[in-house]
């Protein structure tokens, strides 16, 4: 369509330029026509100048003429001639006036013009009177000597002149002429050169395309008889074409023959009819045409209806056509009727040898028709000693009923119940033997009518395992009924599927009250939700987050009551999906020491508490009585001084010194009770640190006595480092107070025990303990001498144990009488490196 | 900023004390003392505060130059005082000895952290007791220079 379009308007402008062209070539044409008529008429002018001029000097001549004649015959005859002459001379002279009014060149010449033209007449007249005076003689002088012939020269000359300037004028005038013919003569040829042209391209063009669309339908023409030929030529198959909308546009023999109409009756109708009532109604012949227009073919094998009614099964492939412009012109179909086809029996044979199953193919009446290679396998047999067989023979029971149309329904009923399903029978082979198969049946249609083909496989294999999963069923059923605790298999809508014997029990319900329920009504809440696979994570991995942990939940008996259980899940696997088996302990009496455990700890913290404040709040507050009783029994001793007797003083100084007494026992029951609950968190410390701080605190002590400390590299601990100094201080302080002879050698180590504890030990060269009181000097206030011998009230020790013991260490000492003692503590190693 | 001893005047001093022992005791101490002490003396907290108001009873008494204040007090309790006091525009600027019984780490902080200018542990011996009061009168009324008297 484009290219005419374009063929068009090449044509519409050759023909427009055309036109113009010839419109211009006839406006330069008229043109020069004017041209060429002005240059006439100026020549016809010149001439008439020239003329006239000529007229005009032949009558000057004549004048002269006839005036000599008369001079010298005196013949009155010239000088008629004469006054003719003059007159017309006088009537030249006008006319070339009025020719030349518009030539000034010519103007300027006229007045000599006329001045001669009078000079001569007037000579003349004089000549002539003279000689009619003089006579002969007289004339003759009067011309011989007179100005006659000047006079006619200047005439002669002026006349020339101006015929010189009237042929220059017609000589610019032709040129001109000339040369403007010449410029429209140029472009007129210019423009029948350019018209010629175009109209020869145009000519050109349509000429070339006409002959290319002869070709064309020369060619279209010749193609369209040779597929004429082809699809007649073909008779088995059908080759038409559809229109969009599915109408038979084109037909052939093939088509005629297979379907059973004739060209004439089926065109222009819709290719439906060719389609079964029932694939009419499911809109099969549409859907086709949709499909294929989709993807551009599409091939099925599927039933036809012919003319006359039967049904045969043909081969079918539609293909879309499109122009290219990729317009949905229409479909072609070829069909092909598959019953009378050889190849394709031959591929279906190809396809059943191949199977992996065996196959057989069974007719209405139970007899075998088909067999392939994998069947005589099998069942043992040889092919033609089944073929035509009753398939009872291989398949005793089962199968042929299955086939069989009686008068309740047609074989497709029949075969449509059987399509697909497995179905579980018993293949006989031909040493007799039987084992276990599975058939699926598939209808087969061909010209004797529908034929059956069992996929007949052999599940001996699957037939054991299902027995032995049989098995294992069963002694699972035996281990849940024969399990301590009762269990419940739960599936995964919290549906009880399962449960045994001790969940009878627990729960107060029989076996059947419970299976198929909701498992809710025996674990209302925190159950059922665990297990529900959601949008948020699948089954297994709801599964996954409850396996191995016990949660603790609450059941419900028959009778409402509801007591405390622990469950524990684990997930199996079954054919119905992921089934979780629930362990449940009916943990009623656990939960029951559990609170009484959690009442006795919080009632033993509480008097703990109670008793630690009351140590406190009673060292604290016995404090300032005790200060008044000593310090004013002190002040009594000193004010009054030797004013008192000396029993007075004495008895004084056993009162001060039972209170003072009473405020060191008091102070250290204070540090006592704050070694227990003064202690703070535990950190990572240095234990060398809190020794050192220590025997800073005992300088005083180890210089009075000369006391030597040395130890040996100290770790870092977890522990209180006040109550480790404090450790510290008490169990050096003590080497240096119970030293021997010597001075104190003190010496402390520490050794790690295993991994697990630090022990570190407080060796002196002191007095020795006797073993018998090892126990007895960590016991609170008690002590191994008297007060005279060593001050102190006996508690060092005991805050030594309490500190240690706080942090679950322990304390004890190695001695010898006389040989210096060993104090080892134990501290936990904690998690330091 | 006039020394305490250049104008001659008496240093006023206010001991919270319920202990009537401890009174004395305290009065027996400052007999020593460098400098004329006129110690008056608030047996509770309530008191205390009346005092350093100058309510009621107290309408007329003077502004203590020292306070010496124990911590354990019936009715209303030392470290409530020591709040008080501190809190006072009038009276934060008067220096607050603790002078108490505990020797609690709770208590000293708490003190500390309420502005007490310092906190001693009252010896429970009687010399040392003595000392202690004799290093009060040292320290805070000779060495220290106690703010000048404002007007009131």
């Amino acid at each position: 369509m484009k290219t005419k379009s374009l063929i068009n308007r090449k044509v519409q402008l050759a023909f427009s330029s055309a036109i113009f062209i010839l419109l211009f070539m006839g406006a330069m044409s008229y043109r020069g026509f004017l041209v060429s008529t002005e240059s006439d008429r100026w020549v016809r002018h010149t001439h008439e100048v020239l003329e006239n001029l000529q007229n005009l000097l032949s009558e000057m001549r004549s004048i002269e003429s006839s005036y000599r004649g008369f001079v010298i015959t005196g013949n009155e005859q010239f000088l008629n001639v004469y006054h003719g002459s003059v007159l017309h001379s006088q009537e030249e002279e006008t006319i070339i006036r009025g020719l030349t009014v518009d030539n000034p060149q010519q103007n300027r010449h006229l007045p000599a013009l006329e001045s001669s033209i009078a000079q001569i007449i007037q000579y003349g007249d004089m000549v002539i009177g003279v000689r009619r005076a003089k006579g002969f003689e007289g004339g003759v002088d009067a011309i011989r000597g007179g100005p006659g012939q000047t006079i006619m020269d200047e005439f002669q000359e002026v006349v020339h002149e101006m015929q010189e300037e009237e042929r220059r004028l017609l000589v610019l005038r032709d040129v001109d002429a000339k040369r403007r013919l010449g410029q429209i003569r140029a472009v007129l040829i210019l423009g029948i050169v350019v018209g010629l042209l175009i109209a020869v391209a145009a000519g050109w063009s349509v000429q070339r395309e006409n002959s290319r669309r002869a070709t064309a339908e020369e060619g279209f023409r010749v193609s369209e008889e040779k597929l004429k030929l082809l699809l007649d030529g073909v008779q088995d198959y059908a080759i038409f074409m559809l229109d969009p909308q599915g109408q038979v546009a084109s037909w052939n023999a093939g088509a005629e023959r297979i379907k059973g109409y004739r060209a004439k009756e089926i065109l222009g109708q819709n290719y439906s009819c060719f389609f079964t009532q029932e694939d009419i109604e499911r809109g099969r012949p549409e859907e086709i045409l949709r499909v294929t227009a989709a993807i551009g073919r599409h091939e099925e094998q599927a039933i036809r209806v012919r003319k006359d009614g039967s049904q045969f099964l043909a081969s079918v492939t539609f293909t879309a056509l499109r122009d290219m412009d990729g317009n949905l012109r229409g479909y072609s179909e070829i069909s092909h009727d598959l019953s009378e086809s050889k190849e394709a029996g031959a591929k279906y044979r190809g396809l059943l040898e191949a199977a992996p199953d065996a196959i057989v193919v069974v007719n209405q009446g139970g007899e075998i028709v088909l067999l392939n290679m994998q069947a005589e396998k099998q069942f043992g047999y040889h092919r033609d000693e089944l073929v035509g067989q009753k398939v009872t023979n291989i398949i005793p029971e089962g199968f042929a009923e299955r086939l069989i149309a009686d008068d309740l329904r047609s074989v497709e009923e029949a075969l449509a119940q059987q399509i697909g399903t497995g179905i579980e029978l018993s293949g006989r082979r031909k040493d007799g033997s039987e084992f276990p198969i599975e058939i699926m049946l598939s209808p087969l249609k061909s010209a004797e009518g529908i034929l059956v083909t069992a996929a007949i496989r052999d599940i001996s294999v699957r037939k054991g395992a299902e027995k032995h999963l049989a098995q294992m069923e069963g002694r699972y059923r035996g281990l849940l009924e024969a399990a301590p605790d009762a269990m419940v298999v739960v599936n995964q809508g919290g549906g009880i599927v399962l449960l045994n014997v001790q969940a009878e029990k627990q729960f107060g319900y029989r076996r059947d009250e419970l299976v198929g329920q909701k498992v809710t009504n025996i674990i209302p809440e925190g159950f059922a939700e665990r297990l529900i696979a959601d949008g948020t994570r699948s089954a297994a991995e709801a599964l996954a987050q409850q396996i191995g942990t016990g949660i603790e939940l609450s059941g419900r008996r028959k009778d409402g009551s509801e007591f405390p259980i622990e469950i524990m899940l684990s997930p199996l696997e079954s054919p119905e999906g992921i089934l979780v088996t629930a362990a449940i302990r009916d943990i009623s009496e656990r939960k029951q020491s559990e609170e009484h455990l959690v009442k006795t700890v919080a009632e033993l913290k509480r008097s703990n508490d109670e008793l630690q404040q009351f140590a406190y709040v009673a060292s604290h507050d016995l404090q300032e009585p005790l200060r008044m009783v000593a310090s004013y029994t002190q002040l009594l001793a000193q004010r009054y001084k030797g004013r008192l007797d000396s029993d007075a003083d004495e008895f004084i100084a056993y009162a001060v010194d039972g209170s003072n007494r009473m405020q060191g026992l008091i102070q250290d029951l204070l540090a006592y009770s704050r070694a227990g609950t003064n202690g703070k968190a535990l950190h990572k410390i240095s234990s060398e640190n809190a020794l050192q701080e220590a025997l800073a605190n005992l300088r005083a002590t180890m210089e009075e006595s000369s006391a030597v400390v040395t130890h040996d590299l100290l770790p870092a601990i977890t522990m209180d480092e006040t109550q480790l100094v404090q450790l510290f201080q008490n169990l050096v302080g003590n080497a240096i107070k119970y030293r021997g002879a010597e001075a104190p050698h003190v010496h402390v180590s520490a050794a790690k025990n295993g991994g697990s504890e630090w022990i570190f030990c407080v060796r002196d060269n002191g007095m020795g303990i006797d073993p018998q009181y090892f126990e007895r000097i960590f016991v609170i206030f008690q002590r191994l001498h008297g007060r005279e011998e060593f001050k102190g009230t006996g508690i060092g020790l005991a805050i030594c144990k309490k500190i240690i013991e706080r942090v679950g260490g322990r304390i004890w000492v190695e001695s010898q009488l006389e040989k210096g003692s060993i104090f080892s503590f134990a501290l936990p190693a904690g998690d330091e490196k | 900023m006039e020394s305490i001893g250049t104008n001659a005047a008496a240093i006023e001093v206010l001991l919270v004390e319920d202990s009537p022992g401890d009174v004395r005791l305290t009065r027996e101490a400052f007999k020593d003392a460098k400098v004329h002490i006129n110690l008056h003396v608030a047996a509770d907290g309530a008191e205390a505060m009346a005092f350093l108001g100058r309510e009621g009873q107290h309408v007329n008494s003077p502004r203590p130059d020292l306070i010496l204040l124990d911590l354990n007090l019936p009715k209303k309790d030392g470290r409530q005082v020591l709040e008080e006091i501190k809190e006072s525009p009038t009276l934060k600027s008067i220096p607050v000895v603790i002078l108490t019984t505990s020797e609690s780490e709770a208590d000293i902080v708490r003190s500390y952290m309420l502005h007490a200018n310092c906190y001693i542990s009252k010896p429970v011996d009687l010399n040392g007791f003595l000392d202690v009061v004799k290093s009060i009168d040292n320290f805070w009324l000779s060495v220290v220079k106690l703010p000048h008297k404002t007007r009131e």
